[in-house]
Order: C-alpha cells, then sequence, then structure tokens
C-alpha cells in the first residue's frame, strides 16, 4: 500500500514536472508578447520526430539536434508569423497559433505519413528499478531531475544573467521593459528560443515514454499546458509552471486511484476544476487579487 | 472593430435617405440569402460527391452563424460551442433512431430512452432547446471570464461535455463506438432552407436589445458597463441563443452525417468552424456566411483537383494532403494580412451607397 502510494506520486510527480516545462514554455512567451503559442505543439512533435530518425546515429548526436531544431521551429515562428502580427490581441493570436498549429499538423502528415514513427529512444530509461519494495519507473525519475535541472538553469539564467533580467523585466511589464531601453526584438527572440528548449526537454520525456510519434504527437500536452498555464496565472512565468504541474499532477492521481468507471471522466473532473478555478481567481492562482488579467 | 452601431433613427425630414438607411440591413440580410441560395443551386450541378459537400458545408455554416452571434456581439472567444451541436446531435440521434434498433445498439441506456421518439423536425428542434438549455446552465459561470481565460474555460466546457459524452453509455453508445441507424430523411434543400432560416433569425437577433447592448459592451466594456448595462446578464441571453442554434446544427450535422460519435464533435470542428469565421471576419453575420461558403467552396475545388481536375486539354492535380495545407495558409495569410476578415467585419450594404457616417456621428475609425 505504502509502496503503491509512493509509485503513484512519483508518477504524478514526473507527469507534473513534465506538464510545468510545457506550461512554462507558453509562459514565457506570454509574458513577453501576450502570445499563447498553441503551435508549441508542433515544435514539440518536430522535437520527437528529430529524436526518432536520429536516435540510430547515436543519442550524443540525436539529443543536441532535437534541442537544435526545437529552437529553428520556435524562431522560425515568431519571424514568420507573430513577428508581423504584434499589434493583434491575445484572443487573434491564440486563434493565429491554432491555425499555424494546424497547418503544420497537415505537413506533418505529408511529409511522414499519418502512420506513427517508431524507434527505441533511450529504452533504458523505460524499465522499473525495484528499490526498498518500490517499484518505481526510471524514466519517472530522470523527468525529475530533467525539470530540475532545467528550473535551476533557467533561475539561475533569469536571476543572475544581463539577457535574462531583460527577458524577466518584459514579462513582467513589456512596455516599461522598452521605455527603459531593453531591446525588444531581442528578448522576443530570447523567450521563444528558451521555449524551444523547454519544448525539447518535453519531446524528450515523451518520446522515451510512448517510443512511438505520429503527427498529432503534441496536442495533447500542448493543450493541457495550456489550461495549467492560465489556471496558474499565465501572466507570471512562476504561475504558468505551478499551473501546468498542478494540472499534470492531479490528472496523474485521479488516473491512478480512481475506480475504473470513474477514472473513465479523469479529464472532465480536471476540467470541472479548471472551471471553477477560473470562476474565483480568473488571472489564476499565483496572481494576488481578484483582477482580471491585463490583456 | 468597424461596424457602426445604429442608434440615430432617421428623421422624417431626410426621409429619401433615411430610407436607404432603413433599407441597408434589409439587403445585407437579402445578399446573403441570395450567395447561399446561388451556392447551393450552383454546386448541386456538380455532381453527387459535391451534393454531400455542400450539405456538410451548409450544416458548418449553421454552426459558424451560432458562433457569430456569440463571438461577434460578444467579442468574447469561446471554444465550447461544439459542447452544443454535440448534444443537438445526441438529442437527435436518441429521438430519431428505431427503438428496437435503439435497444440493440445501445443497451446500457436509460429505460425511459428507449420508447422516446419522435419526427426528425420535431427531434432537430428539441436538439435546439437542449442546446440552448446547456448554454443557459453553464453561462452564469462562463459568461463572467474575458479574453484567453474564456476561451480556455470553454475549452473546458466542451472538454468535460465530450468526455460524458463519449463514456457516459446510459445517454448514449459505449465508449468507442458510435451511434448509428440515424435515418435518411435530410436532402440539400432542407438543409439550405434551415442555414437561410438561421441567417434570418441571427439578422433579427441582431436588431434586439439584447445584441445591441452587448455590442456596445464588445466595443468599450467600461462605458458600457458605466451607462448601467448588465454585460454578464446579456451575454447570457446572447450564448443561450447561440446555443440554441448551436443545437439545431449539431441536429442537422447527425441527420447529415447519419452516424454520431463524440470524436467527430471535438476539437477539430471547433477549429474548423472557427477558422471559417475567421476567414470571414468575425464581427459581422456576412462574415460568418461568406468565410463559410469561400472556405468550403476552396475546400470542392481542392478536392476536384486532387481527383484531377479536366480543363480543356490539360489536367490540373494536387498531391494529396495538400488540400488541408492550402486551407491552413489560406487561414494563417489572412491572419497575417488581413486579420478581420474578407469583410472586414462589416455587413453587406446596398452597393449603390458609399459608407458615409450619419450625420451627428463622428466618422468610423478603423482600429
Amino acid at each position: 500500500m505504502i509502496g503503491q502510494l509512493v509509485q503513484s506520486l512519483v508518477d504524478a510527480l514526473s507527469a507534473g514536472a513534465t506538464l510545468g516545462l510545457a506550461a512554462l514554455a507558453i509562459g514565457l512567451v506570454f509574458g513577453v508578447i501576450r502570445l499563447a503559442n498553441f503551435a508549441q505543439a508542433e515544435i514539440i512533435t518536430a522535437s520527437a520526430y528529430c529524436l526518432i530518425f536520429a536516435w540510430g546515429l547515436g543519442w550524443y548526436i540525436a539529443i543536441p539536434l532535437s534541442i537544435l531544431v526545437a529552437i529553428a521551429m520556435s524562431l522560425l515562428m515568431e519571424f514568420a508569423v507573430f513577428s508581423r502580427m504584434r499589434s493583434a490581441n491575445p484572443a487573434t493570436l491564440l486563434i493565429a497559433s491554432f491555425g499555424l498549429s494546424f497547418l503544420l499538423q497537415r505537413v506533418y502528415e505529408l511529409m511522414f505519413s499519418n502512420n506513427v514513427r517508431t524507434a527505441p529512444v533511450a529504452s533504458g530509461l523505460a524499465q522499473t528499478v525495484e528499490f526498498a519494495g518500490i517499484r518505481i519507473q526510471l524514466l519517472s525519475v530522470a523527468t525529475i531531475v530533467i525539470a530540475g535541472v532545467l528550473l535551476l538553469g533557467l533561475n539561475w539564467f533569469l536571476t543572475r544573467t544581463s539577457q535574462g533580467l531583460q527577458l524577466k523585466a518584459a514579462a513582467a511589464d513589456f512596455r516599461t521593459a522598452r521605455l527603459v531601453g531593453i531591446p525588444a526584438g531581442r528578448v522576443i527572440a530570447l523567450s521563444f528560443a528558451l521555449s524551444g528548449i523547454l519544448a525539447a526537454a518535453v519531446a524528450f520525456v515523451l518520446t522515451v515514454q510512448s517510443g512511438a510519434v505520429g503527427p498529432t504527437f503534441g496536442v495533447q500536452i500542448t493543450i493541457l499546458a495550456l489550461v495549467g498555464a492560465v489556471i496558474g496565472g499565465i501572466d507570471k512565468i512562476s504561475g504558468s509552471l505551478a499551473g501546468g504541474f498542478l494540472v499534470g499532477f492531479v490528472t496523474s492521481l485521479l488516473a491512478t486511484w480512481l475506480p475504473q468507471e470513474m477514472s473513465n471522466f479523469k479529464d472532465a473532473y480536471v476540467f470541472v476544476l479548471v472551471i471553477g478555478v477560473l470562476l474565483f481567481k480568473p488571472s489564476g492562482l499565483l496572481i494576488k487579487g481578484r483582477g482580471v488579467a491585463r490583456t | 472593430m468597424t461596424e457602426r452601431i445604429e442608434v440615430a433613427e432617421p428623421t422624417a425630414t431626410s426621409a429619401p435617405r433615411g430610407l436607404w438607411y432603413r433599407l441597408g440591413p434589409i439587403w445585407s440580410l437579402v445578399s446573403l440569402l441570395v450567395i447561399v441560395y446561388f451556392v447551393t443551386l450552383i454546386n448541386s450541378f456538380l455532381g453527387e460527391s459535391v451534393q454531400v459537400q455542400l450539405q456538410y458545408a451548409l450544416v458548418n455554416l449553421i454552426i459558424v452563424v451560432a458562433l457569430q452571434i456569440f463571438i461577434g456581439t460578444s467579442g468574447v472567444l469561446s471554444f465550447g460551442h461544439v459542447a452544443f451541436v454535440a448534444v443537438g446531435a445526441w438529442t437527435v440521434g436518441l429521438l430519431t433512431i428505431d427503438p428496437e434498433l435503439k435497444r440493440n445498439l445501445l443497451p446500457d441506456l436509460f429505460p425511459f430512452l428507449f420508447d422516446l421518439n419522435a419526427p426528425w423536425l420535431i427531434a432537430v428542434l428539441i436538439g435546439g432547446v437542449v442546446g440552448g438549455l446547456l448554454a443557459l446552465v453553464v453561462s452564469p459561470v462562463l459568461m463572467r471570464l474575458n479574453g484567453l481565460q474564456a476561451g480556455i474555460a470553454t475549452f473546458a466546457l466542451l472538454g468535460v461535455v465530450n468526455q460524458v459524452l463519449t463514456y457516459w453509455s446510459s445517454v448514449g453508445p459505449r465508449s468507442g463506438q458510435s451511434m448509428v441507424g440515424i435515418p435518411d430523411v435530410l436532402n440539400l434543400q432542407t438543409t439550405m432552407l434551415f442555414a437561410m432560416a438561421a441567417i434570418v433569425a441571427a439578422w433579427l437577433f441582431q436588431r434586439t436589445r439584447p445584441s445591441r447592448l452587448l455590442r456596445a459592451a464588445r466595443e468599450d466594456g467600461i462605458a458600457a458597463a458605466s451607462s448601467g448595462i448588465n454585460v454578464v446578464s446579456q451575454r447570457i441571453i446572447v450564448f443561450a441563443v447561440s446555443g440554441i442554434v448551436a443545437g439545431v446544427a449539431g441536429g442537422l450535422f447527425a441527420l447529415t452525417n447519419r452516424v454520431v460519435q463524440s470524436s467527430q464533435l471535438n476539437i477539430e470542428l471547433t477549429f474548423v468552424t472557427l477558422a471559417m469565421l475567421v476567414l470571414g471576419g468575425m464581427l459581422s453575420l456576412s462574415g460568418a456566411v461568406i468565410g463559410t461558403l469561400v472556405f468550403s467552396l476552396v475546400d470542392v475545388l481542392l478536392v476536384r483537383l486532387q481527383n484531377g481536375l479536366e480543363i480543356g486539354a490539360y489536367v490540373v492535380t494536387v498531391p494529396q494532403g495538400a488540400r488541408a495545407i492550402i486551407l491552413g495558409l489560406i487561414l494563417v495569410g489572412m491572419l497575417l494580412f488581413r486579420p478581420s476578415g474578407i469583410t472586414g467585419g462589416r455587413e453587406f450594404v446596398w452597393p449603390f451607397r458609399k459608407d458615409r457616417p450619419l450625420p451627428g456621428m463622428p466618422p468610423t475609425n478603423e482600429s
């Protein structure tokens, strides 16, 4: 019983960590240009395809390549599409990112067909280890470690480097940040690049988990990440992270502990929870006060 | 935000021009109906497969009109309308499938649902009522939210409804299965009449008090609230009305598709219908109609091109799969270069009239 409890907690932590990273990637960009980038899903998918196709060449090639592809796609989206719609409101930007997501999915379909592509990516992580009578998936531990390292690194970057501080300032109040001379274009590009790195990490975890990648690979997690980011408080970088973590954590626990006939509805419970949170804290759990997010 | 809010009634002294101003909105309605009629007429000559595609397009048209009633009037994003479409489709499925068949196909239903049956027209109307009721029930919660939060909350509603319909076998098929045996009663002409009725209803509704008040609130929420408009309650009314239209569209979808399954009434349909609305311009009814028709006609054309279209001595083909990419490119390009859509958020007006501001009104400014 205790073993099961610990096991489910570790799983929930790792699910929360993955979703937290995905939500953070959305929140980073949103903080700066008010874009909830749904096409983040296709960055994750591209990075995952890259892992699958390049894994045969060795992990030391596949993993850096997948990160590069994610960063490149992220920057490309910014320069080709979003940089041209700076004056649009968040709702229009969200629809534009939906459109881009739909478009890229079809491109993947044409390039790689509708069938999933498979490869044993980091299959060593897929096994379970037994530790003091508790069976734990190695991948769950690896996910938590990856997320921890990335978050520490990001925190260091945002608080200790000049570039990072500029990004943080821009996320807090873009207009004022520009007034004090922070270069807008560079900060925006930086936020897209960072979100690309986070997307690559999410892609790695998901690819190891499933070993199969299709055109809509990244959609499910991005939807949940978007939901998480909004209920946590997409206006604040930490809010997105916490919201994403919360949604992943709760969903995973519900999946484990609800009886079979009820666990079918686990997403429905989460969504009801989401509506409830939005009703009482429309700007997000981590944002003080009841005010509506500035848009 | 370009639409002129009609506040000043034309005075008797400016009768000739005033008459045009009175007729202007009617022209916008008539021209839309004529366009729908001709598109239906022309395309029904192109063969059986196009007819089927066109019927789906007309059903989508009604969904887009429902979206426009809410999104266009309130300026609030909704990803949740397909939930009302879904319950409308479910209702019609449950009411029109033969009771014997229902007993065999859907054994877990609530017992009272087995013998419930209605002619298809009544069933469609009941579908509308159910859609409207669902919208009414959830609206006090959802209508308080704005912007991105509203988008996420309505999306969450879609998620809940979709999961309930997928897994709750007391009101539908077991998970992974679909409702079959819906009678083949709907033809293209009837669907066209429904689409026209939806357009007329939306047009009439634009002229009512809740719609006008909400459009005022869309333009300037703070000014509207300080003029005594209760934005939330106006939104609730408008949301319920658009829920009714979406429910009817769902019923027609069930009769067109003849198979109802929750996976078809989810994100994909939400996205496609929203894309149509954005393409046309979400602030006007004309935008909803034009967006849907243009999107659907391009789709019809691309399907023909995929199968190879003969133009004179040449056969033009596009590769399989290119169709969706082209549709996606059109949408993204539209958002980049003309974010307010084909119609720019305006209604059609009598073609000979230049769009001049009314006397005493400030000139409309583009934003």
